[in-house]
């Protein structure tokens, strides 16, 4: 019974959407006509030859490996250099975690205002008159992109790492140090095992985030220079309201769906596999 | 017992959801509308603010989104939530218009505009201004340099306004020219000029999609590329021209460090804020076109239509605000100088009051305007301008954007007219 207006909310606000949403792909609707044709298969043969479409798709799985990896990596760092008894370091922790606190669209502006403006402004002073803002150039926006994710996870993960480090109880890090560890050896051989669900969570979490990026690559870059830092949710949104096809984006989101949740979830599989108890 | 304290508690929710909202609409009819001219939406609030004044039984809400006009409108209607009145392109109104919009033939309005736009008979779009695309000029900004009285009738030709260019360039103007990098600029408004300055454009376009017509070796687009190579060599953002901000580029315009920039009318409500030069306005783009290099391009812009489906005491207050735009003192001062536009009513005699608008309003007096293209498709302008963000990067050449721009062609379709 106490299930029941939670489900009824889960009902209407998921699955009924999610189950319109896969009717819809089964329609030539251009989003606001009054009448919806219906055309079968058609949209996911489309959405299958849609090459903009499949290279927004490489572009964002590129993208979500470098950021993950970057994600996880700076997390991971700060984690331990915030347990491992720094000065202020609650503090630090609020500090890092603060970038995600901020939405991601101000965010994206807030950085396109540095890129664009800041570090054009510091390169001239330094004597390149020529300095131009990253986010003019393919590779620039891209690298851009990655940053701010970057900056924008690490905190959040961050917390999750602490928690991993602050589980693992020192009776087995002393432990390892009595039996001859040096603490490089513990970190690797018997901190990091322990934490290792911390790990899956993370990577699962900056995975399915990266995936679906959407407020950063619209503030941020909005997808230029010339259509080169579109990402697949990007170009599904423009296919199914900016271009009128909306049949063809709802199907083109629902591959997106699948694709993310294969990798989440095999990530997730192969991670909890090798967990470990103390 | 739980059960029925949870049916209670359910019970209560949905009342009070449902109470609300009838309370508030049993007070006042609430009118929603949706504006897209960015520039101006500090003025559509203080302006809803004093309409409540006066009209006391009109809850006015006026909205704004960043997103393109059809492509917000596409999300409203899929999530069956419109605006009582929404103002959107004209194109919009041949897209929507059959399905969502009100017909208002014999509204008093009507009589007084040649801009609406009508559909199978009947009138469902409501001209909010007219504008214009063309050349902006900072007068003083050349006299300073050239030493005599800046004529806009002496560059018409792509060689005059390149010479001028140069002599700017000699005289300290380190990049005479502006151009913006949107998408829209480029693939609606420079692109679209090539098809307009066809006397037929439908026929052009057609040709382009069954191949009859090399855009490549087509006088008019060679001849306004030609113009287009000469803005952007002389762009003052040339070094990266993708990363202009308009703004900035307005900026400099109002203040004389650039002389000109490819835009159109709307440019005003910005560069007013930045304590403009005295002897500004709008020429024709410059092009070895004959005659059309002597004309702006544009109409009417920007179109109200009102929505169906909302309430008819809704459907009546818009009615009522379209009308006092167009009959009441108050709001033809909101639209000619709040809001500096040039109205699209004959019975509007207001002076128009920025220099831009003045233009614009002089080449329409002359019969000096080529129509706007109304029915480029919805992923024209994105598409399009992507090719031109191409070529302003040197990422391709003149050759490869008309082969972009062909490939486009072949697949596109332009919108029921």
């Amino acid at each position: 019974m106490f299930a029941g207006p939670g489900t009824v909310l889960f009902l209407a606000v998921v699955i009924v959407p999610f189950v319109y949403g896969l009717y819809l792909t089964f329609t030539s609707w251009d989003g606001v006509s009054l009448s919806k044709p219906f055309v079968g298969l058609q949209n996911f043969a489309d959405a299958f030859k849609d090459t903009t479409y499949w290279q927004a798709m490489g572009r964002t799985v590129i993208y979500s490996i470098f950021a993950v990896i970057l994600i996880n990596i700076v997390a991971f760092l700060l984690a331990y250099l915030l347990t491992s008894g720094v000065k202020g370091q609650n503090f630090f922790r609020a500090g890092f975690f603060v970038p995600n606190l901020i939405g991601g669209i101000v965010l994206g502006y807030v950085w396109q205002f540095v890129f664009n403006r800041a570090f054009v402004a510091i390169g001239k002073a330094l004597g390149n008159a020529a300095a131009v803002s990253l986010l003019s150039t393919p590779n620039g926006a891209m690298f851009c992109l990655i940053l701010v994710s970057v900056w924008q996870y690490a905190g959040y993960m961050m917390l999750i790492y602490v928690a991993g480090f602050m589980s693992v109880s020192n009776d087995v890090k002393e432990a390892a140090m009595i039996d001859g560890c040096t603490p490089s050896q513990a970190m690797w051989n018997v901190t990091v095992p322990l934490m290792r669900s911390s790990f899956v969570q993370c990577i699962f979490l900056s995975i399915t985030r990266c995936f679906v990026v959407y407020d950063v690559n619209l503030s941020l870059t909005k997808g230029e220079p010339f259509g080169s830092s579109v990402m697949a949710a990007m170009h599904v949104y423009n296919q199914a309201f900016t271009y009128k096809n909306y049949g063809l984006g709802q199907a083109e989101a629902v591959i997106l769906f699948l694709v993310c949740a294969v990798v989440g979830v095999t990530q997730v599989m192969v991670g909890k596999k090798g967990e470990v108890e103390a | 017992m739980k059960r029925a304290i949870a049916l209670i508690l359910m019970l209560a929710m949905v009342m009070a959801l449902s109470l609300s909202g009838t309370a508030y609409a049993a007070n006042k009819v609430t009118l929603t509308i949706f504006n897209s001219k960015m520039e101006i939406q500090s003025q559509m609030e203080e302006m809803a603010e004093e309409y409540m004044d006066t009209h006391k039984n009109v809850e006015v809400e006026v909205y704004y989104s960043s997103d393109t006009v059809a492509a917000h409108m596409s999300t409203k209607y899929a999530s069956k939530d419109p605006y009582v009145l929404a103002m959107v392109d004209a194109k919009d109104i041949f897209s929507l218009g059959p399905d969502h919009a009100l017909d208002q033939t014999g509204e008093p309005w009507v009589a007084e505009t040649t801009q609406a736009i009508s559909v199978d008979g009947k009138v469902l779009g409501f001209p909010f201004c007219v504008e214009a695309r063309g050349i902006l000029y900072n007068a003083d900004a050349i006299e300073k340099i050239i030493g005599e009285a800046f004529d806009p009738a002496a560059y018409k030709t792509t060689a005059e306004f390149s010479a001028l260019c140069d002599k700017l360039v000699a005289g300290g103007m380190e990049g005479p020219t502006g151009l913006q990098k949107e998408d829209w600029s480029l693939g609606a408004h420079f692109m679209q000029e090539v098809y307009e300055m066809h006397d037929d454009p439908d026929a052009f376009i057609a040709g382009i999609k069954d191949g009859s017509v090399k855009l490549a070796e087509d006088n008019v687009f060679n001849a306004l590329m030609d113009t287009f190579d000469v803005l952007k060599a002389n762009n003052w953002m040339k070094a990266a021209p993708l990363s202009a901000v308009r703004e900035d580029t307005e900026m400099n315009l109002a203040q004389g460090k650039i002389a000109f920039k490819f835009g159109g009318n709307w440019d005003w409500s910005d560069i007013k804020d930045f304590d403009p030069a005295e002897n500004m306005g709008m020429m024709p783009v410059p092009s070895d076109l004959e005659g059309y290099n002597e004309k702006l391009v544009g109409g009417g812009s920007k179109y109200f239509f009102i929505d169906n489906s909302v309430s008819e005491e809704q459907q009546a207050a818009a009615k009522e605000f379209l009308n006092w735009l167009v009959f009441e003192e108050d709001g033809q001062n909101f639209l000619v100088n709040t809001c500096a536009l040039v109205p699209a009513f004959g019975n509007i005699t207001l002076p128009v009051s920025d220099p831009l608008g003045a233009s614009v309003k002089q080449y329409v007096d002359a019969g000096a305007m080529i129509a706007d293209y109304r029915y480029a498709p919805d992923d024209h302008y994105a598409k399009v301008g992507i090719s031109f963000q191409k070529y302003l990067a040197d990422q391709i050449d003149r050759a490869g954007l008309a082969d972009e721009i062909t490939a486009y062609w072949a697949t596109a379709e332009v919108g029921a007219h």
